[in-house]
């Protein structure tokens, strides 16, 4: 080890609620290291035994990607969405030729 | 191992002695509330300290089902000459590097009376231990982690844990100070081995990381049978903080 104290960096903590949920994002950390990123972690995400998984990410290591013209392009994206169809009409008008009500809401 | 059996008063020594040490490391560490290196550091300290005051209290409160005391008296309602934590817990909160020193003896000697504890034959305590043991695997982490990073450091970090070390040296090993009554706690199995030889396993434990990282080992106790004695200013001082607000309102509850 050299003379100069160890940098602190941020690392990114996602947690599982509980078995089987999503990891989500918990929040982050600064720590000189892994592992104290890792026991850091535990302290402010799972202290209070509200996660039962972690994962810890050194943030330079996440691939970040916000570019508006990949993520936001100006043109109409409607046709890529369901909601771009319109059915509602033209359901109506197949069931008025062949005479069938409209189903019923299924329950549950 | 029936209740006629148990013998009673050696068992009494034991928690109190173990309730006494976490308790009091508990409120020390605590002293770091936000006022730690940095921020993670800050909760991370406070949430060991916490577990700590809890473990105390568990302790506290098997040694008030076998006595009938209540547990928060027994924390908090003794004069400070009663008390009976190690010496070592004693020396005041001083710099991080002292913090760190002491956390690192007491943890590792926990671990070892832990260990001798978990498999013996009074099931209220050996159940307690081995939960103990769950939570105590993180703190040693913890405390390995910073121990091993000061040691490792050149300059300043380094030289305040030598200076902390030797500070500790003459009490470094009083966790394992012989407790009254022992040969009956290891007559009826519920200790597994004389405090003696848990120091000798203690030192066995910390020599690698001494000798890895060129420190001083500590040596014996100047005065091994009065470990748990005579605990002078600093922790008269903890006292006073510690029991402040009960001693303002006695009674009260919340």
């Amino acid at each position: 080890m050299t003379d100069t104290p160890p940098e602190l960096q941020p690392w990114e903590v996602f947690r599982q609620e509980k078995d089987g949920d999503p990891m989500r994002h918990g929040g982050s950390v600064m720590a000189p290291d892994a592992e104290l990123a890792v026991h850091y972690a535990r302290e402010l995400f799972g202290r209070r035994q509200e996660s039962v998984r972690l994962w810890v990410v050194r943030r330079v290591d996440v691939l970040d990607l916000s570019d508006p013209d990949l993520l936001q392009p100006p043109l109409d994206r409607s046709y890529k969405k369901p909601g771009g169809y319109v059915m509602r009409d033209k359901l109506a008008a197949a069931r008025a030729q062949s005479g069938q009500a409209k189903p019923k809401a299924r329950p549950g | 191992m029936n209740s006629a059996s148990l013998p009673t008063v050696a068992l009494g020594h034991l928690l109190g002695s173990m309730a006494d040490d976490e308790f009091v490391i508990g409120f020390s560490d605590s002293e770091w509330t936000g006022i730690a290196p940095l921020l993670e550091e800050d909760v991370a300290m406070s949430s060991l300290a916490q577990d700590e005051i809890g473990h105390a209290a568990a302790l506290y409160g098997l040694l008030g089902e076998l006595t009938g005391a209540d547990p928060d008296a027994l924390a908090y309602d003794r004069d400070p000459d009663e008390y009976r934590h190690a010496r070592l817990l004693d020396h005041g909160r001083g710099d991080w590097a002292m913090t760190i020193a002491r956390r690192y003896l007491y943890e590792t000697s926990d671990a070892v009376r832990l260990e001798a504890l978990i498999g013996g034959a009074w099931p209220p305590l050996a159940q307690l231990c081995a939960k103990l043991v769950r939570e105590e695997r993180y703190h040693l982490m913890h405390i390995n982690a910073w121990f091993v990073r000061l040691a490792a450091a050149h300059g300043e970090p380094r030289d305040r844990l030598v200076a902390a070390l030797e500070a500790l040296s003459a009490d470094a090993s009083t966790v394992f100070t012989p407790l009254p009554g022992e040969r009956a706690l290891l007559d009826a199995r519920i200790q597994a081995a004389p405090m003696a030889e848990l120091e000798a396993r203690w030192r066995a434990a910390i020599a690698p990381t001494f000798e890895a990282h060129r420190l001083t080992m500590p040596p014996a106790a100047t005065s091994p049978t009065k470990g748990r004695e005579g605990h002078g200013a600093a922790f008269a001082w903890l006292w006073g903080e510690f029991n402040q607000v009960r001693r303002s309102e006695p009674g009260a509850v919340w």
